[in-house]
């Protein structure tokens, strides 16, 4: 790649490539607000002004050049710390404050305030505006961001994004001059299922998220990469939370999979993560016809001995999955039924699905599958749904013993009914739902944030969750009850970490071989053996 | 009264004259457009560049070689859009041109356009002019129905095709990718440049934005022995005779058609008729709201781009803006600021906070909470605006603020507070 140098040090470009994107894909601090790497170049906050010492043809240019619309060239020399830049880097920043409000302490993005940051690192430091600042009246844009027009710098992020992002064209800049401001048209409120992007690429505080808005401030908040397990998209998001509470969902920038962008509904999913009502908080068994309360070890011993006494036929066992389960716990459980009872009967429901299709990126990123692990399941070869004849066909058997993991077939009253007659019904799962109630055995696992796992999505990517809260004091991962019930039903399970069941996986399964856990925490990797997935109808998508 | 150089307003200067297509074409139009349909394009843009013609919408930029611009084999239709939105603070020439000549403005748009391969042009019209464009609406009608537009005019086998557009009263869209965004249908808002319109414009297509009055010339020029005439109007690099609209405290205010080697004095003097009511000159503001003002010891200069520019000024769109001993200047620059902060599009950082914020300093100067303090720093917030801003608004903007307070120091210490 060419190669052009900004401070001295050698940055390659892309041919046609602007200085400020090469700068960032290489690290270089050059501050800027309009402008973002997903969107059009308008270099109007003027904030990214660098001197172009040298235009790569001996010349400088007559002035500074805003990196962001600069186009780089060989030979070229930028510098971005000189002193002229820094008096064009504190004059804009002091024009921008002119309006700014100095509302900080109340205000929700303080602390991930870029405004705030340049300020303190570029700015006077003193404020020579003698006049009462532009004031835009109070608006209510919809449900899912807040619009604090006072704050707003006039990047356009926001504008560009309904623009050229989710093509809504609902949001837009309105009057000119000093009085230019952003609001929706025709008063009406938001529409698109992306807002909260729109908090995202705000550089200060004019969009927040109403669902996170005076609940913490943002320094205080832990941040974990995971995936978000909302939809079979997989989006990459950080867990941000503070004192074992999830707080709010933001997406990870992962060019393969969702970019820069996260749904609306992917950012609620974090609500679940704080559930605790519904939550299974310790191993439960019944007890004359009740549920009460055992040790894990209580638990273990009873689902052995019961299983011993019974000694159940191959087809008088049965496992029921739901694909939210991770590769891991859908393989740990393939694995135990295979290894304890000889049998292949584990089955999780696999309904329809729609992909959307659209000019748009963004409205790819939905799908009517809402579990993050249809993909996986595929891998692994589960298969059946409620409407299957091998599932009907295993229901009908005299069964002995059911494994459930998750809330698998929770519309289809037929399984539940059928399931109920078995003479040990275990539930794994995090939640409370009708499996739990008609369990023998119910062990409580742990959720998303709480536990490691990888999952495979739509487009077959395996990525992967990590540790981001601390679970419930008496509940444990899933693949590891799966490996202590595999243990206590008599076979070899040496299985420490979740990281241990994703390497067995990557020798025995060749869907999985090739596949490093390492690579797969950090952006995730394609399958190389693929699935296809006869379930996927492709529809245009709605806005 | 001095003697004016007729050549655009050859037919203006006409009592009799009544803006028909007849009495154009008797005046000898469209002589030049039948020559050029015999030449080619390039051979065109080579004269037009022999000429020397420079921009008169205020850049001064070589009309031939914006033309030789022009990208070529892109595949794309080009386009040719007249800038007609004159709104600068004291400039009223495309008016007449577009109110009482209408068809030699048109013609030269039509020998721009097959200067350039354009078969449709556009003329923005700022949207105050409603005469303008009902003069300019009833010429391109008389055109189509004379088959002078439309499909083969004069034989010649070039489609050609005129649409008169009308803006909605915004200064920037005066800016040329701010006009090219209005025309498309979108805010104006002035685009990031590079890419120029040459290469990207209207639609995305190569585009040339010209000045109603640098098209008006092309007849002239592209008419017999135009080349060497028109250069022989003023001194060398700026070539031709110029429209001056002259205005303020002067007894004769109005647009006089000079060669580029007058004397801004004469101006004032032999054509204005000297200062009204026998006053003494204060300042000129030489070119439009936006170039620095002049005091009356500056005016002894050739009004022309080079000469000025020597001068730390410039001639923009030769607008003369005359004031007297009388002015308040403190008052003037109020105004001058008033009308950057409401055209300001305020996109771009610097402009849309510092053209406010000097007014608000201006104001506070009126409101007699004037010091020396408030000076520097109107001064420090106009120069900040310079230079550092998408589109040069920001610097017309600057530049009043800077020379006032450079020029006029004392008029505002009037204006400081007594504590």
């Amino acid at each position: 790649m060419p190669v052009f140098h900004i401070d001295g040090e050698p940055v390659e470009y892309e041919p046609g490539e602007k200085v400020l994107s090469a700068a960032l894909r290489c690290g270089k601090i050059i501050p800027h607000y309009c402008y973002h790497p997903g969107m059009s170049v308008v270099a109007t906050c003027r904030m990214c002004l660098v001197d172009v010492v040298d235009l790569g043809n001996g010349r400088p240019a007559p002035k500074l050049q805003t990196a962001c619309s600069m186009d780089a060239a060989e030979g070229m020399k930028v510098e971005t710390l000189n002193p002229k830049v820094e008096e064009g880097r504190k004059l804009v920043n002091e024009f921008l404050l002119v309006n700014h409000p100095l509302d900080c302490p109340i205000c929700d993005q303080s602390g991930e305030c870029t405004l705030q940051d340049y300020a303190f690192e570029y700015g006077s430091g003193k404020s020579e505006m003698d006049y009462s600042k532009r004031v835009n009246g109070w608006r209510d844009i919809g449900t899912f961001v807040a619009l604090e027009r006072n704050r707003c710098i006039q990047c356009s992020r926001c504008d560009r994004f309904t623009r050229e992002i989710t093509g809504t064209n609902e949001f837009g800049m309105f009057n000119r001059g000093h009085e230019l401001t952003i609001d929706t048209y025709a008063d009406r409120p938001m529409t698109n299922k992306f807002q909260g992007n729109m908090a995202d690429i705000c550089p200060v505080g004019a969009i927040t998220e109403k669902e996170f808005r005076f609940k913490r401030r943002v320094w205080k908040l832990k941040k974990n990469r995971s995936i978000c397990t909302g939809c079979s998209t997989g989006c990459n998001v950080t867990i941000e939370h503070d004192r074992n509470e999830v707080f709010r969902l933001k997406p990870h920038e992962n060019q393969n999979v969702n970019k820069w962008w996260l749904c609306d509904e992917g950012r609620l999913t974090y609500r679940l993560m704080n559930e605790r009502k519904t939550r299974i908080h310790q191993p439960l068994g019944r007890v004359d016809g009740k549920l009460e309360g055992v040790s894990w070890e209580e638990a273990y011993a009873a689902i052995a001995e019961r299983v011993a006494d019974m000694s159940p036929l191959p087809e008088e066992v049965l496992a029921l999955t739901d694909t939210h389960a991770s590769n891991e716990e859908l393989f740990l459980l393939q694995k135990l039924l295979k290894d304890v009872f000889s049998t292949d009967n584990t089955f999780c429901p696999l309904p329809k699905w729609e992909q959307s299709e659209s000019e748009f990126f963004i409205n790819t990123l939905i799908t009517t599958d809402k579990t993050p692990n249809r993909a996986g399941a595929l891998a692994l070869k589960i298969k059946g749904d409620a409407k299957s004849a091998k599932l009907k066909k295993a229901i009908e058997a005299e069964l002995k013993v059911v494994f459930v993991l998750g809330n698998p077939f929770e519309a289809e009253v037929e399984v539940l009914e059928k399931i109920k007659k078995a003479q040990l019904v275990v539930h794994l799962g995090t939640f409370h739902n009708s499996w739990s109630e008609i369990a023998d055995v119910v062990l409580p696992g742990q959720y998303y944030s709480e536990k490691e796992g990888t999952f495979v999505n739509k487009n077959q990517r395996v990525q992967a969750t990590e540790i981001a809260v601390h679970a419930l004091r008496r509940t444990r991962p899933e693949w590891r009850i799966l490996a202590d019930l595999s243990a206590a039903l008599g076979q070899q399970s040496s299985y420490g970490s979740s990281a241990d069941v994703f390497n067995a996986m990557t020798e025995q399964l060749k869907a999985f071989s090739g596949l490093s856990y390492a690579e797969i925490c950090r952006v995730g990797k394609e399958l190389r053996q693929q699935t296809k997935d006869s379930g996927m109808k492709v529809v245009k998508a709605q806005t | 009264m001095a003697e004016e150089t007729l050549v655009l307003f050859k037919n203006i200067r006409n009592p009799k004259y009544d803006k028909s297509l007849a009495a154009y074409k008797k005046s000898g139009g469209f002589k030049s457009l039948k020559k050029v349909f015999g030449m080619k394009p390039e051979e065109v843009v080579q004269e037009v560049k022999e000429s020397g013609i420079r921009g008169r919408g205020g850049a001064g930029f070589p009309t031939g070689l914006k033309w030789s611009f022009m990208a070529k084999g892109t595949g794309k239709p080009s386009y040719l859009v007249a800038n007609a939105d004159e709104s600068e603070p004291g400039t009223c020439k495309d008016r007449e041109l577009m109110l009482k000549d209408p068809h030699m403005f048109l013609e030269g748009l039509m020998i721009g356009c097959y200067a350039i391969g354009c078969h449709h042009g556009y003329v923005y019209v700022r949207g105050e002019y409603f005469p303008s464009i009902k003069s300019l609406n009833a010429a391109v009608d008389e055109l189509y129905a004379d088959g002078l537009l439309g499909a083969d005019p004069l034989g010649s086998g070039f489609n050609l095709d005129i649409t008169i557009h009308t803006g909605a009263g915004a200064y920037i869209c005066g800016e040329e990718s701010a006009l090219l965004d209005s025309l498309e249908g979108k805010r104006g808002h002035p685009r990031v440049k590079p890419p120029f319109p040459a290469v990207s414009g209207f639609n995305g297509c190569p585009t040339s934005v010209n000045n109603v009055e640098t098209l008006a010339c092309m007849p002239f020029i592209l008419g017999d022995n135009g080349v060497e005439a028109f250069k022989s109007f003023g001194p060398q690099n700026n070539s031709g005779t110029h429209l001056v609209s002259l205005s303020g405290h002067v007894n004769r205010p109005g647009v006089y058609e000079l060669r580029m080697d007058v004397n801004m004095k004469d101006i004032i003097y032999e054509y204005g008729g000297g200062i009204r009511n026998g006053k003494k000159l204060k300042g000129v503001i030489p070119g439009g709201s936006s170039s620095p003002v002049m005091t009356a010891d500056e005016v002894d200069v050739l009004y022309n781009f080079d000469d000025l520019a020597k001068k730390g000024t410039m001639m923009g769109s030769a607008a003369m803006m005359v004031f007297d001993e009388d002015t308040d200047v403190v008052k003037l620059l109020h105004r001058i600021t008033r009308f950057y902060a409401h055209e300001s599009c305020g996109q771009c950082t610097p402009c849309r906070e510092g053209t406010h914020w000097s007014r608000q300093i201006v104001r506070d100067f009126l409101n007699g909470n004037g010091s020396d303090e408030k000076l520097q720093r109107l001064n420090r917030v106009g120069g900040n605006m310079m230079g550092t801003t998408l589109c040069a608004l920001g610097d017309a903007a600057a530049m009043p603020i800077q020379s006032f307070v450079k020029k006029f120091p004392e008029e505002f210490r009037k204006y400081y507070a007594t504590v």
